[in-house]
């Protein structure tokens, strides 16, 4: 039961990790490079909602400003800075999006001060299954990173457009003599991959506090279950999240506190030296 | 592009005059004593930087007032570490090599005074800080004896933690550290004190910073059965986790440093979830007439009580011990300086208060200057031993309850 206990704690750190991780892997497959601004994109979001629920008093005003905003700010993003440096090289991707990160984080300093701010939600005593206890927050939080994700799902293989996203992923120059618009693709993309970012930062910043940093912090982890799913697979991202926040709450009783989070690497190494696709990921050959 | 005379002259004149500029800063320190106000004006160490950096500023007037020490009016430089290591590196390395400094006072915060001491160290200049990390103490840090220290280390915490709780009648507690010095520290105090006393503790955790959740970590605290978990923790960590607390519904007191159990967390969760929560601070030497003359300073600088930033004792008291050393040693050497330092500062001798009197008292003997922030006597370490406040947190307001002396 203790056990039982420490899964329900790992699941809940999964999901937000599992969304941030979509985030990074969705950009990754389709405009092909590790976009280091998504803890902070994670960041904006959290204030977005944070300014929301303090004038509305509302989370769910809050959520839709988070999805709003992040995805504004992260197709503005686009518009100026990476759509500019589509051909580059990667490396030359990757350190605009950390020069984005610290764009955004300075000026969210700025506008909101170092100091922390917090979600004032009411605490809730928590549900007693067996001897397992859900809090009610979590168990909305959850329920909220589920429909983001169904809906995510949704776009990406249901509707034209997420089909045209697959389809650039997939092969770029085989999507564009196709007839796809790669144009259309990118901005649904940034939207979206913002949006996500967003959510994942609300959940975050709900469950922890908000400060300029904390988003950047989460880039770690994020990176890791990306890489640990599989780069470019949204399933295996998400997979990959829950994985390493369950590992990393049951292993607890056995290695502790301190090198928890030191295992998860560990699990991922050990998994891309057996599977160096990871999880989810397909054969690319060389390009 | 071409050149004319007039502007090759003017480059040499500018040359020159570059050459020239360290004489003509020697010839200005003849008669100063150069410090450095190094402060957290911003950063998470805010609420009490310019606070602090403004009595370094009032004391070495009231020092300046009185003749100056040693015939050398004291010169104040400031600079802001933003809390962090990095930025006060860079602002130290300024102090020392561009406005060389002969003494840093006033770095806030364990993972700052850690990262400036190897620089005052290699200039054989004194720091003088307000942080609690017990490794501030011994070599490395304080190889050569240059560093003093204002604030109650971690393990004087942990003491305080102790006598606390034995007081509070508490039976079973259990620590809960951020993984550092300063909040293992705590906690170590804490275990060694508690068992010296022959008691156990039931449960300890080590947790990391940055975590999205600590509640695996609460679950094992709890699983315990303590009566009161002592923590050795930050304000953003002790958010998430009185939150967590909270909701687990599992009655337990908590004795915190009062940099966690601030207004702040008040703020951040509510008064419900922190009803009770005892917040341990050290405080300063309020009946002391030195606390006067500093609470008369603060308030005329920055409008506030003196009570409101117990930093900015620490930084008044560190001009006084400073200047009054340099007096003792009637010159700018720095290893005379340092050697007079716990002097002037500890018993016996006459205790004195003011910088006026206590110059004075010293054309006749052996001097005891006793400080706003504590009787300032230091140890082999270069450490203080302040009394510490215990407030209860009630309704939301912090109410200080007594004082303990360790």
């Amino acid at each position: 039961m203790f056990y039982a206990q420490l899964l329900v704690n790992g699941l809940v750190q999964g999901l937000v990790i599992g969304l941030a991780a979509l985030s990074i892997t969705l950009v990754f497959g389709i405009a092909r490079f590790p976009n280091a601004a998504t803890g902070d994109f994670m960041t904006f979001g959290a204030y977005s909602a944070l300014s929301a629920h303090k004038v509305t008093g509302s989370i769910a005003m809050g959520g839709l400003a988070a999805i709003i905003a992040t995805g504004v700010i992260s197709l503005l993003a686009y518009l100026a800075v990476f759509r500019r440096l589509a051909e580059r090289s990667v490396v030359a991707l990757l350190v605009a999006s950390i020069g984005i990160a610290f764009f955004i984080r300075a000026v969210l300093g700025v506008a909101f001060g170092h100091s922390q701010q917090v979600f004032q939600v009411p605490l809730s005593r928590p549900y007693v299954f067996g001897s397992v206890r859900i809090t009610p927050l979590d168990l909305q939080l959850a329920l909220v990173a589920l429909a983001a994700l169904a809906l995510v799902f949704a776009i990406l293989y249901l509707t034209p457009i997420g089909r045209q996203m697959r389809a650039v992923a997939d092969n770029r120059d085989l999507a564009r003599v196709s007839g796809i618009r790669p144009d259309r693709v990118m901005i649904a993309l940034w939207l979206l991959a913002g949006s996500v970012a967003g959510i994942a930062g609300m959940m975050l910043g709900i469950k922890t506090i908000v400060t300029p940093e904390f988003g950047w912090e989460m880039l770690l982890p994020a990176f890791t279950a990306g890489i640990l799913g599989g780069i470019g697979s949204p399933v295996g991202a998400v997979v990959a999240g829950l994985i390493l926040g369950v590992v990393q709450e049951v292993s607890t009783p056995f290695v502790g506190f301190t090198y928890k989070i030191a295992l998860a690497f560990i699990i991922m190494l050990a998994v891309l030296l057996v599977r160096p696709r990871g999880l989810f990921g397909r054969l690319e050959g060389a390009r | 592009m071409t050149h004319t005379r007039r502007q090759f002259v003017g480059t040499i004149g500018a040359a020159t005059a570059l050459i020239g500029a360290p004489s003509i800063l020697r010839a200005q320190a003849q008669g100063t004593f150069r410090i450095g106000a190094l402060c957290p004006v911003t950063g998470s160490g805010s609420p009490f930087g310019s606070g602090m950096q403004k009595m370094i500023i009032a004391a070495a007037e009231a020092v300046n007032a009185a003749g100056g020490a040693a015939g050398r009016k004291i010169e104040t430089i400031s600079e802001d570490t933003q809390t962090s290591p990095q930025a006060a590196v860079l602002a130290a390395k300024k102090l020392i090599d561009v406005n060389k400094v002969q003494a840093v006072l006033g770095t806030w915060s364990s993972g700052v005074s850690l990262a400036v001491v190897p620089l005052t160290n290699d200039a054989n200049i004194i720091l003088m800080n307000t942080s609690g990390a017990p490794a501030l103490s011994v070599p490395p840090a304080n190889a050569k004896g240059l560093s003093y220290r204002f604030q109650a280390t971690n393990d004087r915490f942990g003491r305080a933690f102790a006598e606390i709780c034995e007081r509070e009648g508490f039976r079973r507690p259990a620590t809960m550290a951020f993984n550092n010095a300063s909040g293992v520290g705590n906690t170590e105090g804490f275990r060694k004190a508690w068992e010296a006393k022959g008691h156990k503790v039931v449960e300890s955790v080590v947790y990391e910073p940055n975590q999205p959740t600590y509640r695996s970590e609460l679950q094992k605290v709890l699983a315990a059965n303590p009566d009161v978990i002592v923590t050795g923790s930050y304000l953003a960590d002790t958010t998430i986790i009185m939150r967590e607390w909270y909701q687990s519904g599992q009655p337990v007191k908590w004795v915190m440093p009062g940099w966690a159990a601030s207004p702040e967390l008040v703020k951040a969760v509510g008064p419900d979830v922190v009803e009770g929560i005892i917040s341990v601070d050290s405080v300063s030497n309020e009946n002391a007439l030195s606390y006067k003359a500093y609470d008369e300073a603060y308030r005329k600088a920055t409008g506030q009580p003196g009570q409101s930033n117990v930093y900015a004792a620490m930084t008044w008291d560190m001009v006084h011990a400073l200047a009054l050393a340099i007096e003792a040693a009637n010159g700018t050497d720095m290893a005379a300086i340092n050697a007079k330092i716990r002097e002037v500062s500890n018993p016996a001798g006459q205790q004195v208060y003011t910088y006026a009197e206590a110059k004075e008292a010293l054309k006749k003997g052996k001097i005891n200057f006793e400080g706003a922030s504590s009787v300032l006597d230091f140890d082999q370490y270069g450490d203080v031993t302040p009394d510490f406040g215990v407030f209860f947190i009630e309704g939301g307001q912090l109410n200080r309850r007594y004082v303990v002396k360790i």
